[in-house]
């Protein structure tokens, strides 16, 4: 032990101000991320099985749906991509889940706590964490896949341009989606497995057996129910393909309105938090 | 003042955790007793903003706790209980801390390394907390507090779990931060001795209220009017028999107090004589702290009774 430590001494340093302590929180929240073996596994699958399924449609697209004109249009294919809702539960559930989920259980919130930080710098350094990791496989695979289109001469650079631009619109709304609500689930509890089948719940819980309702009832209302029925019909109306069965508009309020819902949710509940135990 | 508090409460649904606190506490190495339950770790968290008073205001370092950041700049906090994060190593967590208090990289980590090199955790720094045992969790603990360099150290229970060579030397580190210039210390214990041997003011509580503050050695020292007199036999009898002699005389678990009069050395000394007692102090009413601390809930005990 060495209580005498001569380079021990006060500190005179002025502190740096509240949005380096949360890019700290981000940054080292990511470094632990790409450490994780688990969460290294499902972002590079999922980022590329995404992209190579979207690609593979580009260059077969003449084959696989005959009649699939080489235009924006084309851009919702991908974007529809089913790999893109099973690749981002498994992200919500292995990545997002444990976030806020993990620091209750190991009480590290106190520490976080303790520092001069608020609950909203700690919620929205969280969400900084999660939305770039769920990017790579709701983003990332529609910008690559306009990129090469665009480069195999495909479709023209302004149509590339232009879908890179929906993409990022509807991509970015994809990921606001998961990211509030896979954070707010993992506010609920200290369990992290519990948020991760929550995640599960949300998707495939909702999207399975509202498509199969939809269908043996035949009142489509009910896809609103399911969050990748409400993407897919707003993706294809941003990329000018046909419409699906439910109005693109309703849709996007049901995304947008959870979204801003549980985001407005788990606020609340980490301003209510009260460190008691820990 | 390091801690003022007025009407402080903090009430968790039937349970009043800390009842209309008022205290004024100064700068320096400042000791914060009381029972388990006593509202020790509440107060702390009010003091923190880690909990929201029910009622009541508080200042911290001639700011008040609603401030939060500001007033959390410059704390440095010891939890009571394992809070570390298990898959971080203890250099990289500890820089963690720092870097969420406001230093830049460099700088956290170069302090990370002197605190830790302080606390005593040198070669295991860079293995992951899981793998640690709990008194170097706890130098962890004491680490991460100090690393932006606060200048209010809350230590909550900073020996618990430990064995007594991992007591002494956190007592000796806490000792040592405690005596370092423009640092204050509230050491949060129930293990009195601790508290004695770092804090020159105590507070103590009990049931969320104050009952008893200041300068600890005013508090051990007790009245000049009165003697304490530590027998061997029946004190209660002994007590009866110095009443029934004109003399005011206490019973109590830290020996008998007896108000100064004329004649009383020679009255104890019949009482023992006749009681066949053995009077083994007879002197200053000074106490240990837990001594004072067992009169003190004994009296507040007695008068809610």
């Amino acid at each position: 032990m060495s209580i005498s430590l001569p380079t021990y001494s006060r500190l005179e340093l002025p502190l740096l101000g509240r949005r380096e302590r949360v890019r700290a929180i981000i940054a080292t929240g990511l470094r632990r991320e790409f450490r994780r073996p688990a969460a290294i596994v499902v972002t590079v699958l999922g980022a590329a099985f995404t992209t190579i399924t979207s690609i593979v449609l580009l260059i077969f697209a003449q084959i696989l749906i005959p009649g699939q004109a080489a235009d924006l249009t084309f851009f919702a294919l991908p974007a529809s991509n089913g790999l893109v809702l099973f690749f981002v539960s498994l992200m919500a559930a292995v990545i997002g889940a444990g976030l806020i989920a993990d620091d209750m259980q190991s009480m590290a919130f106190t520490l976080y706590m303790s520092r001069p930080i608020t609950q909203t710098d700690y919620l929205l350094a969280k969400a900084a964490i999660l939305a770039p990791l769920v990017a790579m496989v709701t983003i990332v695979p529609l910008l690559l896949t306009a990129l090469v289109a665009a480069l195999l001469g495909r479709v023209s650079w302004a149509i590339a341009v232009e879908a890179m631009g929906i993409s990022l619109v509807i991509g970015g709304l994809l990921t606001a989606f998961y990211t509030a609500v896979t954070l707010f689930l993992s506010s609920l509890t200290r369990r992290k497995g519990i948020a991760a089948a929550g995640v599960f719940a949300v998707n495939f819980g909702l999207t399975v057996p509202a498509g199969v309702l939809a269908g043996r009832i035949g009142n489509p209302s009910i896809l609103y129910l399911s969050p990748w029925d409400d993407y897919v019909a707003v993706a294809s109306v941003a990329f000018g393909a046909t419409p699906t069965a439910i109005d693109w508009l309703a849709a996007l309020a049901v995304l947008l309105g959870v979204t801003v819902l549980a985001a407005l949710v788990t606020y609340l509940r980490m301003r209510a938090v009260e460190v008691i135990t820990g | 003042m390091l801690v003022e508090t007025a009407g402080l409460t903090k009430v968790f649904g039937d349970v009043r955790a800390v009842d209309d606190l008022t205290v004024k506490i100064p700068d320096g190495a400042i000791g914060l007793v009381g029972p388990n339950g006593a509202g020790k770790t509440t107060f702390l968290r009010l003091l923190l903003s880690l909990l929201q008073p029910t009622a009541g205001t508080a200042k911290v370092l001639g700011r008040d706790i609603g401030d939060g950041v500001p007033v959390r700049e410059r704390i440095g906090y010891m939890p009571e209980h394992d809070c570390l994060v298990p898959d971080m190593t203890g250099v990289g967590l500890v820089s963690y801390m720092g870097r969420i208090s406001g230093l830049d990289r460099d700088t956290a980590m170069s302090r990370s390394h002197d605190v830790l090199q302080f606390v005593g955790v040198e070669e295991e720094r860079y293995r992951k907390i899981a793998e640690y045992s709990t008194g170097m969790k706890q130098k962890i603990k004491l680490a991460q507090s100090m690393v932006h360099d606060p200048q209010l150290y809350i230590f909550d229970e900073p020996t618990t779990g430990l064995d007594p060579r991992g007591r002494t030397e956190m007592l000796d580190l806490v000792r040592t931060i405690a005596k370092s210039p423009g640092r204050n210390v509230i050491l949060s214990s129930h293990l009195l001795p601790d508290v004695e041997t770092i804090c020159k003011y105590v507070v103590i509580l009990d049931g969320g209220h104050q009952i008893a503050a200041g300068e600890l050695s005013q508090l051990l020292t007790g009245s000049t009017d009165r003697l304490r007199i530590d027998v061997r036999g029946d004190q209660a009898a002994f007590a009866r028999l110095l009443k029934e002699a004109g003399f005011e005389a206490d019973a109590g678990p830290t020996g008998l107090h007896v108000t100064r009069k004329p004649g009383l050395e020679s009255a104890v000394f019949d009482t023992a004589k006749a009681l066949g007692a053995e009077v083994r102090y007879m002197g200053k009413e000074i106490r240990s702290l837990e001594e004072l601390f067992l009169e003190l809930v004994a009296r507040t005990e007695k008068r809610g009774a």
